[in-house]
């Protein structure tokens, strides 16, 4: 067990340094990455399986025991996102790697693979990390890397981007330190489940501004309502492999740390009235901005931004179902977000962007396009049977059971945005891809089959089908990712299980 | 033009320095570092050259030393790192990006990687016997000169973590420091090159 718990982050960074040695040639560069990622995800298949029933596990490195040494913990919930996020950062590596030998994208530098992989190393450490501080390593580690990725290929809009990007993420690092400064200076100590045992005895006004903090700290990562301006601003420029792994995994990553902290360390068994009004704020002001913008990349960052507002709808609630829906949710939404950005990557292919004022008749151009972009949009929008269907439900559902004016409203939030998603897909339907094609995107298509790099194209096509074939296959899959996810929940809200399985003699 | 002027031409190195001004009296007359070229960034210093020529292997001996004590004591991997790699940065100060390619074993990306490879090979390995990750194992021998000797497995994660940082403060400066002043260089030889022209009447009209 102890193998299994490591080889999520020390298997990329080997993978990292391999990819490394291996610049100067990039064919092997491609496998060893792609091997990587599969070995991750045989291995969080396993920890799936192991922690399914609920059982937490933890793994004290160099043998000393919690809260002195460095401890990883693997729950259901960090071995369903470990699953979830090895998958996407996968199908999105191959995507890559069809790109690259397509030599459709300007020259990437052959440092994308070291960095791609530490980056999915800092994001399994995130998840398995059992004390705060190496959860800000993880943190760290990730967003290092996403500094570095959001840069390839530099234009100036890239440049200008990643300078927000960059200060932002050094901000929220501040903050993060700031507060695991103060849990220190509370209780002594900054392992997870060491904390949560001496939270108890700190007086109330002091964790309610801890769980505060915190709640800022990854609200700014999960862009959350104030804290998004800096979302539809920077993903959209970087490349689309890059922007389709920081919409499906960066901000989901934050989510988790919320749900991980505001569970664990600041559990409480009431409605948080300020996550309620966070969440329909997130919910309403992200869609009300994708109905405005005018470019794909653009309306699907601020859908992003408007549907982290569900998941924290659902942690707001503090129930075991409402929990459960925000589990379903952030599986749906790693896969659907990935989905739509490798979409939109290849409607670049025949345009060069995305703007909608220049795209007609995408369904004429390629048919294919098409299904691959309506699939993942209903699912996004939540229309039967699609996997955001599923989700909403769970999460209104749980919504419903709690009751309450407040609650109630946030439905009515839930359900506007969901509405508001979905009259800004078919805007993005209607204007982009009906209509008679521009000449020049016929051009762009004839170029293309024309080319001699059809083994690129077909790999990125095929990519982009296996990701929505994965959107369908967790719609199908529903029943036991539903089982899955209430048995993580009650995990997380009761937290005995996590606590007494990285402390099993108590507290010291 | 004094004799430092005559020795700066003689001692033009591959890429030259046209258009530079003269060396000053500051500049070395015997041969420090193992390059000659004269770095973009201003005259070289026969005080910098000695200093360097004389510190750097007391630094990369004191990096040693920390490397070692670390083990429990102030020091460690990452402090050894940084003073080795201080080194490397005091003789590109000294003598340019030529000198400091002649004084690279490798390219530092590989530094960095190798690094990388020892320390989580290492925090890996106690897992294949059971143990968990980044178990210390520790050996005392008694050695006929050195006495009582402890080694443990831990050292050589640090030396992981030892070529780690000084890789990445190579990479670092190689990529900040020396590109611009390759650049740099090439700019001020195109600028020559467009001089001469002009004055020989060459080119188009």
């Amino acid at each position: 067990m102890n193998l299994l718990i490591a080889v999520p982050f020390v298997v990329p960074l080997l993978g990292a340094a391999a990819t490394l040695l291996l610049r100067r040639a990039p064919r092997a560069q491609q496998v060893a990455s792609a091997v990587t990622l599969a070995v991750v995800i045989a291995d969080s298949t396993l920890l799936l399986a192991a922690t399914a029933d609920g059982t937490v596990v933890a793994s004290q490195a160099g043998g000393w025991a919690a809260p002195l040494g460095i401890t990883l913990v693997v729950d259901p919930l960090a071995a369903l996102l470990l699953l979830v996020s090895s998958v996407v950062l996968l199908i999105v590596l191959l995507y890559a790697i069809g790109q690259d030998i397509s030599g459709l994208s300007r020259a990437v530098p052959q440092v994308f693979h070291p960095i791609y992989l530490v980056l999915t190393a800092g994001v399994c450490l995130s998840f398995l990390s059992g004390d705060l501080f190496n959860l800000f390593v993880g943190f760290e580690i990730m967003l290092t890397a996403s500094y570095a990725l959001i840069t390839q290929a530099p234009t100036r809009a890239r440049v200008r981007a990643s300078m927000i990007y960059t200060v932002v993420g050094l901000t929220s690092s501040i903050f993060f330190l700031t507060g695991i400064a103060l849990v220190y200076a509370l209780t002594g100590t900054v392992n997870l489940a060491d904390v949560a045992e001496k939270l108890g005895a700190a007086p109330a006004g002091l964790r309610m501004v801890l769980a505060l903090l915190f709640l800022v700290v990854f609200g700014i990562k999960a862009a959350i309502v104030p804290m998004h301006f800096w979302l539809p601003d920077s993903y959209p420029v970087a490349i689309t492999r890059i922007s389709a792994i920081f919409a499906a995994l960066l901000t989901k990553v934050a989510v988790y740390a919320i749900i991980r902290t505001q569970t664990l360390l600041f559990g409480r068994d009431d409605v948080s009235t300020v996550m309620m009004w966070i969440a329909i704020a997130t919910m309403v002001i992200g869609i009300l901005g994708a109905l405005v913008q005018d470019d794909i990349n653009r309306i699907m960052s601020f859908a992003l931004v408007s549907h982290i507002g569900f998941m924290v709808f659902g942690l707001a609630l503090n129930s075991v179902a409402g929990i459960a829906g925000v589990l379903v949710y952030l599986v749906h939404h790693i896969v659907v977000q990935a989905t739509l950005f490798l979409v939109n990557g290849l409607i670049r292919q025949y345009v060069g962007h995305t703007s909608l004022r220049s795209i007609r008749g995408l369904t004429v151009v390629s048919p294919l396009l098409a299904i691959f972009f309506f699939l993942p949009a209903l699912s996004l929008a939540g229309l039967p049977p699609m996997s955001g269907f599923v989700a909403k439900v769970a999460l209104f559902q749980a919504g419903v059971q709690a009751g309450g004016w407040l609650i109630y409203l946030g439905l009515t939030a839930g359900v506007l945005t969901s509405l508001f998603t979905l009259m800004a897909i078919f805007r993005v339907w209607a204007r982009a891809f009906w209509g008679t094609p521009l000449p020049d995107m016929l051009e762009a298509r004839a170029e293309l089959r024309r080319g001699p790099d059809f083994v690129g194209r077909r790999l990125m096509a095929a990519t982009t089908g296996t990701m929505v074939g994965v959107g369908l296959l967790v719609a199908a899959a529903a029943g036991p990712l539903t089982d899955i996810a209430f048995t993580a929940a009650r995990d997380l809200l009761d937290g005995r299980a996590y606590i007494e399985a990285v402390l099993p003699e108590g507290a010291p | 033009m004094n004799i430092d002027g005559e020795r700066q031409r003689e001692s033009r190195g591959p890429e030259g320095s046209g258009g530079a001004p003269p060396e000053g009296w500051e500049a070395p007359r015997e041969r420090w570092l193992s390059t000659v070229v004269r770095p973009a960034f201003g005259p070289r210093s026969v005080l910098l050259e000695v200093a360097a020529r004389l510190l750097i292997p007391a630094i990369l001996v004191l990096s040693v030393f920390l490397l070692v004590s670390g083990h429990d004591k102030p020091g460690g991997g990452f402090a050894g790192g940084l003073v080795a790699s201080m080194a490397y940065v005091l003789r590109y100060v000294a003598g340019g990006r030529h000198e400091l390619a002649a004084g690279m074993p490798t390219r530092p990306e590989r530094v960095l990687a190798l690094g990388m490879l020892v320390a989580c090979g290492t925090a890996v390995l106690p897992l294949l016997f059971g143990a968990p990750l980044l178990k210390t194992f520790s050996y005392e021998a008694a050695l006929p000169v050195f006495g009582d000797v402890k080694f443990a497995s831990f050292l050589v994660f640090e030396i992981g973590v030892f070529l780690i940082v000084v890789g990445l403060v190579l990479s670092v400066v190689s990529a900040l420091g020396a590109r611009m002043e390759a650049e740099e260089e090439e700019a001020k030889a195109g600028r020559e090159r467009a001089r001469r022209l002009r004055r020989t009447g060459g080119g188009p009209r």
